[in-house]
């Protein structure tokens, strides 16, 4: 047994002395089931099919229904022989998707907790929510490196594309979300689509790199392949595989 | 106005010393009051590469820490009098700088009127040679025609356009200047060293000097005189060059090539 886990459980008894429980908020990932029909064979056939796939995943799996998207609202009776029909699938279910007065009278008729949409429209937007950045406009300006690039330095463009118009070290690197346009000479390492995006390209003017990576995908030059040696060199992603070729050819 | 001049590497043993203390003759005997900083404490050299190893009395890290003047420790050099040497402390570690001592120091040297200060970095890029390049308005890169030296030096240059003073208060750029020093024309022409085109190349950087490898650089260290005042010897021209081209001259580049061979090695020689 590790040193945390006991100091976790002392702590755990120290607190067990003060009170009986403790009330904490936490947040727990849930699976939904959304239901298009009430009718229990077609949900047991549906829900077994998906489970066989992930057995394990799907064991005694908490879920909560979202009834949302039927028809009418269901009798009480109808939702107890889904609950059957999950439960006969292996999963657990512990509640309803929030959806109205109706919906929590039926809750309330089963004896089920309502379990509230984050993006629901009548609570309060939660604080994380609003701090989280808004999505940055595609049309950045490309980032502007018009020093040198020294052995040992990092130069990163989050989310726009990078233009280097000097030298770049053999131990430097650069990065950019976008495409890396390199108008000396490369002797560092490259990164294009530094967040996976797999149209990035890099564009560079003496191929001598180091390292090319694009969207995680990588090659090292041990030895430069001699033909793209010093020359004008672009590189793409062709599904998993990266390719280069020489510019103006 | 006093200009501080820090020469560095990043590599050991490329010549950083040699060159400090051949630069700095060089400044002094053209009338300009030079002051020299040793900022390898615990493992001094630049004294004995001067000659004034016996002279040292109290050292730089004496003077940052309040227990002498800074002119009870410069040492007024014997040759030429506008000529000061400040030696680092052997007993001491590296710790013992501290950048606002180095600022105080030279701020009256400053004061003093010295038109340049030369500070002899050590190797690496730990806190001696972060000291010695903080304050520069100008840097002498001293480079190794070789791959490992070449690396350092980008590595260096790196610094130099991040972690200087200038940098962090966007004061303009410090002055780099790339020295190549033990340079072998012959070597190069048979492919064994990077030529001064090479290396120029992939630092992205100008010439202020090329040295020669000469046996003479040993010699002069030996005796403790600096090289360049060994007025027979290719390193002293070179360096004369150097210094000229330090102060704005235009100069033309020598030794870098091979000497030229005569008609029938020319013809048979291959």
């Amino acid at each position: 047994m590790n040193k945390p886990a006991d100091a976790a459980r002392d702590k755990a008894a120290d607190a067990a002395r003060e009170h009986a429980v403790e009330i904490r908020f936490g947040q727990v990932g849930l699976l939904q089931v959304r239901l298009h029909t009430t009718n229990p064979g077609a949900i047991l056939d549906e829900l077994t099919g998906r489970t066989a796939t992930a057995p394990h995943f799907f064991e005694r799996t908490a879920v909560c229904l979202d009834l949302s998207t039927l028809p009418k609202l269901p009798s009480a009776e109808e939702i107890r022989a889904v609950m059957d029909v999950v439960r006969r699938a292996g999963m657990l279910s512990v509640g309803l998707a929030e959806g109205g007065a109706s919906v929590s009278a039926l809750a309330q008729d089963l004896d089920m907790p309502v379990f509230t949409h984050i993006r629901a429209v009548n609570k309060p937007v939660p604080v994380v929510q609003a701090a989280a950045p808004a999505p940055e406009p595609a049309t950045l300006p490309a980032l502007m490196q018009n020093q040198p690039v020294r052995s040992g330095q990092r130069v990163y463009a989050r989310n726009r594309d990078l233009i280097v118009t000097a030298n770049v070290a053999a131990g430097a690197e650069v990065m950019a979300d976008g495409c890396v346009h390199i108008y000396g000479p490369l002797r560092g390492r490259v990164m294009a689509g530094a967040h996976g995006d797999t149209e990035a390209r890099v564009f560079c003017q003496a191929f001598n790199a180091e390292l090319v990576s694009i969207a995680g995908i990588f090659r090292v030059f041990e030895t430069i392949p001699p033909e793209l040696a010093g020359v004008p060199v672009q590189a793409w992603l062709a599904g998993e595989d990266l390719r280069f070729a020489k510019i103006g050819e | 106005m006093t200009e501080i001049i820090v020469v560095t590497s990043g590599k050991g043993g490329v010549g950083k010393t040699t060159t400090s203390a051949s630069l700095s003759c060089g400044l002094a005997r053209r009338g300009k009051k030079v002051a020299v900083i040793d900022f390898d404490i615990g493992l001094r050299n630049l004294d004995l590469i001067m000659g004034c190893e016996r002279r040292v009395v109290y050292d730089f890290v004496n003077v940052i820490q309040g227990e002498c003047t800074l002119k009870q420790a410069l040492i007024r050099d014997k040759r030429l009098e506008t000529l000061y040497v400040l030696a680092a402390s052997q007993t001491r570690d590296k710790e013992a700088l501290t950048s606002e001592g180095v600022r105080r120091v030279f701020d009256e040297l400053t004061a003093e009127g010295f038109d340049y200060i030369v500070c002899d970095s050590p190797a690496g890029i730990e806190k001696g040679a972060h000291l010695a390049m903080y304050f520069a308005d100008r840097a002498v890169v001293v480079v190794n025609p070789e791959v490992s030296s070449v690396r350092d030096s980008d590595r260096i240059l790196g610094l130099l356009s991040s972690k200087t003073q200038r940098a962090e208060q966007g004061n303009g750029q410090v002055k780099e200047h790339l020295l190549l020093t033990r340079y072998s024309p012959k070597r190069v022409a048979t492919g064994e060293m990077m030529s001064v085109e090479d290396v120029k190349e992939i630092l992205g950087l100008d010439v202020v000097g090329v040295v020669p490898e000469s046996v003479d650089v040993l010699a002069a260290s030996n005796a403790g005189v600096p090289v360049i005042l060994n007025d027979n010897s290719d390193v002293s021209r070179a360096y004369e060059d150097a210094v000229a081209r330090l102060l704005g001259e235009t100069v033309p580049l020598r030794f870098i090539d091979e000497p030229k061979k005569g008609f029938f090695a020319r013809m048979f020689g291959g």
